[in-house]
């Protein structure tokens, strides 16, 4: 990383970095679930999440600066997860996609089902229904993309993360980043 | 494997197959039931691994393929283990059911593996999920459904899961039959029986008395006609109602009228004349000709140039406190102005 991890970006320079960086996000889908089907017309031409940069097709966790948990992540896939986002090279983002990313949604009480994977990972971006819809995964990605923008790397390498923003929770969309 | 004699429209019946296997089994089959389409033969747990093998090997049987597998609770009985053989030679399908020997406390049947190697993962799974122990079967553990140190049998109906100690089950309890009367009949708590802390069938109950109350004699006017009391109190009620409210709306507009006719006129004088209010006053004194007529004309255009001062003035105020404000245009009408 060089530099980047010891010394604060020049605001112009952070500026043109993160909008290089924010519209290359190389997505890695873990599909579980249903949900995984929504985010496969998500990068469908309909939809089609690649005009904002992001590219579905990273050849593995190695490759991606995006990881998409979609679907009801179990106890016994949970060590899969985790060891998946450990392979990927920092700054990695995560994008919790669906109810049972979220929170375990209708499995609250399963003996096998983790309750949210952020139990195991930590999550930028959660994107709450059952299953979203794909426009609900295209506000999860901008508002990651917000998030990207105006973020400091040398934070971020050292592991500063700013609190995970929740669709329909938070501020609206407009003001998350633009304020600052 | 033996020659295999059976062909699909030579395929037994139900009937027929219950008595070949009596036939080759004797007492290890211990009744049979068809329902639904579904063949089900309850095999005594003796028997059972002598009666896959029947399935299997009795070339007018030939069950084959071996289909599903998988345990029951039993509540207090203990547990059943099913397996689902098919026959892709005749279509048959066959289930073989065996209450498990060991009651709750350790649940024990022995295993098929040796005559369908496909039963193997299906007796691992049903271990897994049901704590049934199969003797004879390569090894059940280590668990491959649930993760490697989970404790429990998570298909028991009583089992207890670790969310709900945290937070309970916000559903009903059990749902209890009721008569026709909507009574409930009671009965002891069973295992597995719902532990809902809503008593769901005392309320509905309640409802289904309330809504089906018993059917009270209508009432007969001197005409013959019948008219019940609540029909009667609603006609009163929506007329009185009606009438209220035209008299109100009328009173409203006639307001409202009132109060446009003022402004529109007064809006019209502004425009027409600006200085020259007084001039105008006299002139309609000179037409008028008399001079109750002026001293009405002058007090009417007094009236008017104060009125036409306090809508300046409140005009005025209104600028001041939108520059006050700041330099937005929108003013505190446009709720994205300020962000």
């Amino acid at each position: 990383m060089g530099l980047m991890d010891q010394v604060e970006l020049p605001q112009p320079v952070k500026y043109v970095f993160n909008w290089g960086r924010k519209y290359s996000l190389w997505c890695f889908n873990f599909g579980l679930a249903c949900c995984a089907i929504e985010f496969i017309a998500a990068s469908t031409s309909r939809h089609d999440f690649i005009r904002h940069g992001v590219i579905p097709f990273a050849h593995g966790p190695r490759q991606a600066d995006l990881l998409v948990v979609s679907g009801t992540l179990t106890d016994k896939m949970a060590p899969a997860v985790k060891r998946l986002y450990e392979e990927m090279a920092e700054p990695k983002y995560v994008i919790s996609f669906g109810s049972c990313a979220n929170c375990g949604g209708p499995y609250w009480d399963s003996y096998s089902v983790t309750k949210g994977v952020d139990q195991i990972i930590p999550v930028d971006v959660y994107v709450p229904g059952c299953p979203p819809r794909p426009e609900a995964l295209l506000d999860g990605i901008i508002a990651l993309q917000h998030r990207i923008q105006n973020e400091s790397l040398k934070d971020r390498i050292a592991g500063r993360r700013l609190d995970p923003v929740t669709l329909g929770a938070d501020a609206p969309l407009a003001l998350e980043g633009s304020s600052s | 494997m033996t020659d295999v004699l059976a062909r699909r429209d030579r395929a037994l019946t139900p009937e027929e197959t219950e008595e070949l296997l009596r036939d080759r089994l004797g007492d290890g089959v211990q009744r049979s039931v068809l329902e639904f389409g579904v063949f089900t033969v309850w095999i005594a747990q003796e028997a059972w691994v002598a009666a896959a093998r029947a399935c299997r090997d009795e070339p007018l049987l030939a069950y084959d393929l071996f289909d599903n597998a998988f345990g029951v609770d039993a509540r207090e009985e203990g547990f059943d283990y099913v397996a689902i053989l098919y026959s892709t030679s005749t279509g048959n399908r066959i289930v073989l059911r065996t209450r498990c020997e060991g009651g709750r406390e350790a649940p024990v049947c022995p295993s098929m593996v040796e005559v369908y190697r496909g039963a193997d993962w299906m007796e691992r799974e049903t271990w897994d999920m049901f704590g049934i122990d199969f003797p004879g079967h390569p090894s059940v553990s280590p668990r491959i459904l649930t993760v490697e140190n989970f404790e429990g049998w998570p298909l028991r109906k009583d089992f207890h899961l670790a969310s709900r100690a945290a937070k309970p089950w916000p559903g009903v309890a059990e749902p209890k039959e009721m008569d026709d009367e909507g009574n409930i009949i009671e009965r002891e708590k069973r295992i597995g029986d719902a532990p809902g802390p809503y008593e769901l069938d005392k309320v509905m109950g309640e409802q289904a008395k309330l809504a089906n109350p018993l059917p009270e004699p209508p009432a007969v006017t001197e005409e013959g006609e019948e008219v019940t009391a609540t029909a009667q109190s609603a006609d009163l009620a929506s007329d009185s109602g009606k009438v209220l409210a035209g008299e109100q709306e009328r009173g409203l507009e006639e307001e409202q009228k009132l109060r446009h006719d003022a402004d529109v006129e007064l809006a019209g004088d502004e425009a027409e004349r600006e200085p020259t209010t007084g001039e105008q006053a006299s002139d309609e004194a000179n037409q008028g000709g008399s001079a109750i007529a002026a001293a009405e004309a002058a007090k009417k255009a007094d009236d008017r140039r104060r009125t036409q001062a306090e809508a300046r003035a409140k005009k005025a105020a209104e600028r001041a406190a939108a520059d006050e404000s700041g330099d937005d245009p929108a003013g505190p009408d446009d709720p994205e102005g300020d962000a």
